[in-house]
């Protein structure tokens, strides 16, 4: 259905543009049916998105070229009263 | 006016060790009279101003401390600062190495009043005096201070705090760069509030420095590095740039231009997050959105997950609501059209045939039973005459002759009954087989069947009992049209072509047309086409 991976705004925003079109009636009953089958797609690819339930953390270190590479980040503890930063 | 007195006081004592006395000086024009040894109590130049120098040096510490008002600020292309210090009634010159005026944090200008620290020296060459400054500050208020208002100034001279500039952040990002100090109470904060409301997102800690030498540099370089990236990183959504609370110095890193001019750059939306409630850096000023803590910043990056499934599950709702709504209409459509005239006449056809069916079925039977009844009547007639007649052989030949005549009579009548019974079963077969009841009868399982179930057969269903509906309602409506014009209903076609108007969309205003009743037509032209809604 969709080819490329959309982002959740943007899947959002199809979906409440096919409950718009479905509601206003403007097209027929088998695109609908298309719609909706279009519409069932972009919350499943929500949910995909959503439901990643760990926060995933990497650290950018930048290379000498002035690329950039992302590595494991080491989290520092919680409530500390570090001062600085 | 304190200050400037103090001035004063230092430079009258800046004189006091020179004794009043006559002192001869030797007007030497160049060095060719300089070697020359000078006759005795005469000084040359130079000596005068050694000892001048001299004097000066033993009378002042090795640093004094001037009040005055800037005037003839210079600042060199080689980088150092040439000014007069100045009050009502006097005025020092001064000079601040490259090395020194670079450390400046505000910008000195004339007419800034500034308590200037350093060492008074003589400046042979030019006979002067003057005061080599190491320290300018800005008097009764601090040098950060007034830098702070200094660079405000210009940049929102330059429109960069303006808030055409700010750019909106996205409802539900997917990837934030995090520009601080990897260890600390800041990052932490943040990332615990985003794992509780948002956990979906990828975060990229980008470690910096965050106060002292350089971190400013650090800060914008990451900022901008981030901005360069964006095919290795992905698309970024938001950066929150920032540190937790400190002293002014703390977080001057923050006020400074580097930092400043790097975030206005951002294409990246950026959330700054620096210090506590009360500290407004530059960089808030100049970021997209300022945040008052780091957790405030996090709380504004992220949206919280049980509202954003809330929202999904209610478009979800919205959109299997109105789909069914639709198909809901689309059953009694389908039940309205079998309810129709053309439909119900057909049935009334077929129900004739039936009939006729079952009369030739009762004919058969009767006339079958009539000849068996005749022939046996004719038999018994038959029979006395025969007996009476009586001779033996003739009556067995004729007794013979009558029971073949019987057989034959009664396997002609058996198979004209099979005859008429095979007919009469092919007859009910076929029209059971083309009968519209019993499509009518399936059409209308299949109807009930969609109101049940829903979604995807369902579209195949509905495709199909649409194809068959269609076709049968064209044979039907070509069968019956003559009837509907009876009822009183038209057919309108165009004039030209003669094409079936089926809707006001293929008209125009000022088309012939001509129109079909039951027993002829005529010919009208149209007039305020109009379209009707199809669906409220």
């Amino acid at each position: 259905m969709a080819k490329k991976k959309l982002t959740f705004e943007e899947a959002l925003k199809q979906l409440e543009t096919i409950a718009e079109q479905i509601e206003r009636g403007t097209i027929g009953l088998e695109e609908s049916i298309d719609k909706y089958e279009e519409g069932m797609a972009l919350v499943k690819q929500c949910r995909d998105i959503l439901s990643k339930a760990e926060l995933k953390i990497q650290q950018l270190q930048q290379r000498g070229d002035g690329t950039v590479v992302a590595t494991s980040f080491k989290r520092p503890k919680d409530a500390g009263l570090e001062h600085e930063g | 006016m304190d200050g400037s007195q103090d001035a004063q006081f230092l430079l009258f004592t800046l004189l006091s060790p020179m004794k009043p006395e006559n002192v001869n000086v030797v007007l030497s024009n160049s060095s060719k009279l300089g070697a020359a040894p000078a006759p005795s109590g005469v000084l040359t130049v130079s000596q005068l101003t050694a000892r001048i120098k001299h004097s000066i040096q033993s009378a002042f510490p090795a640093t004094v401390h001037v009040v005055g008002e800037i005037s003839n600020f210079k600042r060199h292309t080689s980088g150092h600062i040439y000014l007069t210090l100045k009050d009502q009634t006097s005025e020092l010159a001064g000079v601040m190495w490259r090395s020194e005026a670079a450390k400046l944090k505000f910008a000195p200008k004339d007419g800034l009043e500034v308590v200037a620290s350093g060492t008074v020296e003589v400046f042979e060459r030019a006979g002067r005096y003057q005061l080599y400054i190491r320290k300018l500050e800005p008097r009764g208020v601090g040098a950060l201070d007034l830098a702070f208002r200094q660079l405000r100034e210009k940049l929102q001279i330059e429109g960069l705090f303006d808030s055409r500039h700010k750019k909106t952040l996205p409802m539900f990002p997917q990837r934030i760069v995090l520009v601080t100090s990897p260890t600390g109470a800041a990052i932490a904060d943040i990332l615990r509030t985003i794992e509780r409301r948002y956990p979906c997102v990828d975060v990229f800690v980008y470690p910096v420095r965050v106060q002292g030498d350089g971190a400013a540099a650090e800060i914008a370089a990451a900022i901008r590095t981030v901005n360069a990236n964006p095919s290795q990183l992905g698309e970024i959504d938001v950066m929150i740039v920032g540190r937790g609370g400190g002293s002014l110095e703390d977080l001057w890193a923050f006020n400074e231009e580097t930092v400043a001019r790097a975030i206005f750059a951002s294409r990246i939306p950026i959330i700054s997050a620096v210090g506590h409630e009360v500290d407004v850096t530059i960089a808030d000023l100049v970021a997209d959105v300022r945040a008052a803590t780091p957790t405030a910043a996090a709380e504004l990056a992220v949206p919280v997950m049980d509202e954003v499934l809330d929202r999904l599950r209610s478009q979800e709702l919205r959109v299997w609501r109105a789909v069914r709504a639709k198909v809901e209409l689309g059953g009694t459509r389908i039940n309205g059209v079998l309810k129709r005239e053309p439909l119900r006449d057909a049935l009334a056809v077929v129900r004739r045939r039936e009939q006729i069916v079952d009369e030739l079925t009762n004919r058969a039977q009767r006339s079958l039973a009539t000849r068996v009844h005749r022939a046996r009547r004719t038999l018994d007639a038959v029979e006395p005459v025969v007996q009476r007649i009586a001779p033996h052989t003739y009556l067995l030949r004729t007794g013979v002759l009558l029971r073949d005549a019987e057989h034959a009579l009664r396997w002609v009548i058996s198979r004209r009954l099979t005859g008429y019974t095979t007919l009469v079963t092919d007859h009910n077969g076929r029209l059971n087989r083309i009968s519209p009841a019993n499509r009518v009868q399936r059409l209308a399982e299949q109807v009930a069947r969609l109101g049940t179930s829903l979604p995807v057969a369902l579209a195949q269903r509905l495709t199909l009992l649409n194809q068959r509906l269609a076709s049968q309602e064209a044979l039907l409506a070509a069968v019956s049209h003559q009837n509907v014009l009876a009822r009183g209903f038209s057919i309108t076609r165009l004039k030209k072509g003669r094409k079936i108007v089926r809707s006001v969309a293929e008209l125009t205003d000022r088309q012939r047309l001509v129109t079909q009743v039951a027993d002829g037509e005529f010919e009208s032209e149209t007039v305020n086409v109009t379209q009707r809604e199809l669906f409220e």
